[in-house]
């Protein structure tokens, strides 16, 4: 399959796409913002279409729309938005926003399946530049401040108790969140984002208990995910992005069954 | 005398209630500081003002050098979710917050198994924090502060939770702490036989009211400890009684 252009495309933007998910999923699910990320994606696809109404690039748009939606998640605090039915209303009015935007655009239903639905096969040397960038910047930014953000994610208690800038780390992240939500928007859709940005970090927390193995762990499944899902897709002609996700979701019951079994262990052997 | 921290004339009120007024002492390097006073007194407010998490309306709070002084903190509420997976080497190893790269070097390695094995937490480095017992939880909390190497170690009702025997042993190691490193230690406690037994000085405090002494001046006083903690318990209603049994006078029992 990798004599097809595209597919080698679809691969190197795919494997970018799903280190960059993985990594930064262990920080969203430790933080509880997988929802926020839920929202987010579709905030984006608003800004997508509104992109394809106003006739500017759609990452342009992308961008525009759900780093001004980190923005204002930051500012109203995302405590409120884990319980607040808040979060469901925005979520709707970011999805209406979208449809809104592509009738008046006229758009063609191709471009907005490939938005709701993401399009593995579609991406051209140009936009895997636009991911490289985007991935390391990412990765950098991640790198950089991994402590402060490792200690507010884990232990927010002893992180404001050591002085560290909790809400700024706590703004700082959601719109790194935002920017890695509009790269992977282009590549999944904006309906199974959340999909890539939490299964594989949720599955990872179930074989490890170091923070620095979740990382590693989460990217390989993601990666793994991704290749798994362009080949099965590949072959089949079924959409790469259930094979992504199916292939997540079975790495996450295993890993709730491992679980069990090794609890269940432990508890035989103090018995 | 080095004072590591000194505390002048700090006021401190929440929504025009004043909580803290006219609030002054200082504490040196190397001493064991306790704070003892009724609930609601202003403990915790105190040690969080020390910290800069609360802006006083008043007064001064210096530490012997602003820019180097590390403090270390183990609030009195910190509940930690039963799912959380870390392990405890990775909960106290966040502390470490000073490196340049990421990853921990040779050395920070070398002072987290130093700091695990001086608070006896090496036994469960590996098990998940949530699975942690509140006593061996207590230790792990007090592992993260110490990492850092503080210079002042604020401990709200660190001990509240333990059974008499780890209670002991916790405080051993924050006197060893302060013995061998020269941390002071500001420690509140609602425990008066371990006051008695650990502390250096004492502040007895309610609303209003300070008094620091040594701990024989404040702990022998025993119609002043009468007085301050039960004037408190005149003014509430019964029901912050009921919570409280001891709020009346008694020296020994820890509340909660
Ligand atoms: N953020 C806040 N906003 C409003 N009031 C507060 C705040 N923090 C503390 N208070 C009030 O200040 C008073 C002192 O609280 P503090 O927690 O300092 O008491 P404490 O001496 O530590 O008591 P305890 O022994 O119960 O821990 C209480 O009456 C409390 O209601
Ligand atoms: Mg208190």
């Amino acid at each position: 399959m990798f004599q097809y252009d595209f597919m080698q495309h679809a691969f190197i933007a795919g494997t970018l796409i799903a280190v960059m998910c993985g990594v930064i999923g262990v920080f969203i699910v430790a933080r509880s913002l997988s929802f926020i990320a839920h929202t987010l994606s579709h905030i984006g696809f608003a800004g997508a279409a509104f992109a394809a109404y106003a006739g500017i690039d759609p990452l342009a748009g992308l961008l525009a729309f759900t780093l001004l939606g980190a923005l204002g998640v930051g500012q109203m605090g995302v405590r409120m938005f884990r319980r607040d039915a808040s979060i469901s209303v925005i979520l709707s009015l970011a999805l209406a926003l979208g449809i809104l935007f592509l009738s008046l655009g006229n758009v063609q239903g191709n471009y907005s399946r490939t938005l709701l639905f993401g399009s593995v096969v579609g991406i051209d040397l140009q936009d895997i530049w636009l991911i490289v960038v985007i991935t390391i910047f990412v990765i950098l930014v991640l790198g950089a401040g991994y402590r402060w953000l490792k200690f507010d994610s884990f232990d927010q208690v002893g992180a404001e108790a050591a002085g560290l800038p909790i809400r700024w780390i706590s703004i700082g992240f959601l719109l790194l969140m935002a920017v890695a939500v509009s790269a992977t928007v282009q590549i999944v859709g904006a309906l199974l984002v959340f999909a890539l940005m939490t299964v594989p970090a949720a599955a990872a927390r179930f074989f490890t208990q170091s923070i620095f193995g979740m990382i590693l762990l989460s990217s390989l499944i993601a990666i793994l995910g991704v290749w798994f899902g362009l080949t099965a897709g590949y072959y089949t002609n079924a959409p790469v992005s259930f094979f992504i996700v199916a292939f997540d979701a079975a790495v996450y019951f295993i890993g709730m069954a491992f679980q069990a079994i090794i609890r269940r262990r432990r508890g035989a052997e103090t018995a | 005398m080095l004072h590591r921290v000194r505390v002048s004339h700090l006021q401190v009120s929440f929504n025009g209630e004043e909580v803290l007024n006219d609030l002054s002492f200082d504490v040196s390097a190397g001493e064991m500081f306790a704070v003892i006073g009724p609930n609601g007194a202003g403990k915790s407010t105190l040690l969080k003002s020390i910290l800069g998490l609360i802006q006083p309306q008043n007064g001064r709070i210096v530490l012997d050098d602003e820019s180097k002084t590390v403090v270390g903190y183990v609030p009195q509420s910190r509940v930690i979710d039963d799912e959380t997976p870390i392990s405890a080497r990775d909960f106290v190893s966040l502390g470490q917050l000073s490196g340049f790269f990421p990853w921990p070097s040779m050395q920070e390695r070398k002072v987290l198994r130093e700091i695990m094995s001086f608070t006896d937490t090496d036994r469960f480095a590996r098990k998940p924090i949530g699975k942690l017992s509140g006593g061996e939880r207590q230790r792990v909390f007090l592992a993260q502060a110490l990492v850092r190497h503080p210079d002042l170690l604020l401990l709200d009702e660190s001990t509240a939770n333990l059974d008499p025997d780890a209670q002991e042993r916790m405080m051993e190691l924050v006197q060893k702490a302060a013995s061998d490193w020269g941390v002071s230690v500001i420690f509140i406690s609602h425990d008066l036989e371990l006051v008695r037994k650990y502390a250096d000085r004492v502040l007895l405090m309610s609303r209003g009211f300070y008094k620091t002494g040594t701990k024989q001046e404040i702990l022998n006083d025993q119609a002043m400890l009468k007085n301050v903690y039960q004037s408190i318990s005149s003014e509430a209603d019964g029901a912050l009684q009921q919570k409280s049994p001891s709020a009346g006078l008694s020296l020994s029992a820890s509340p909660r």
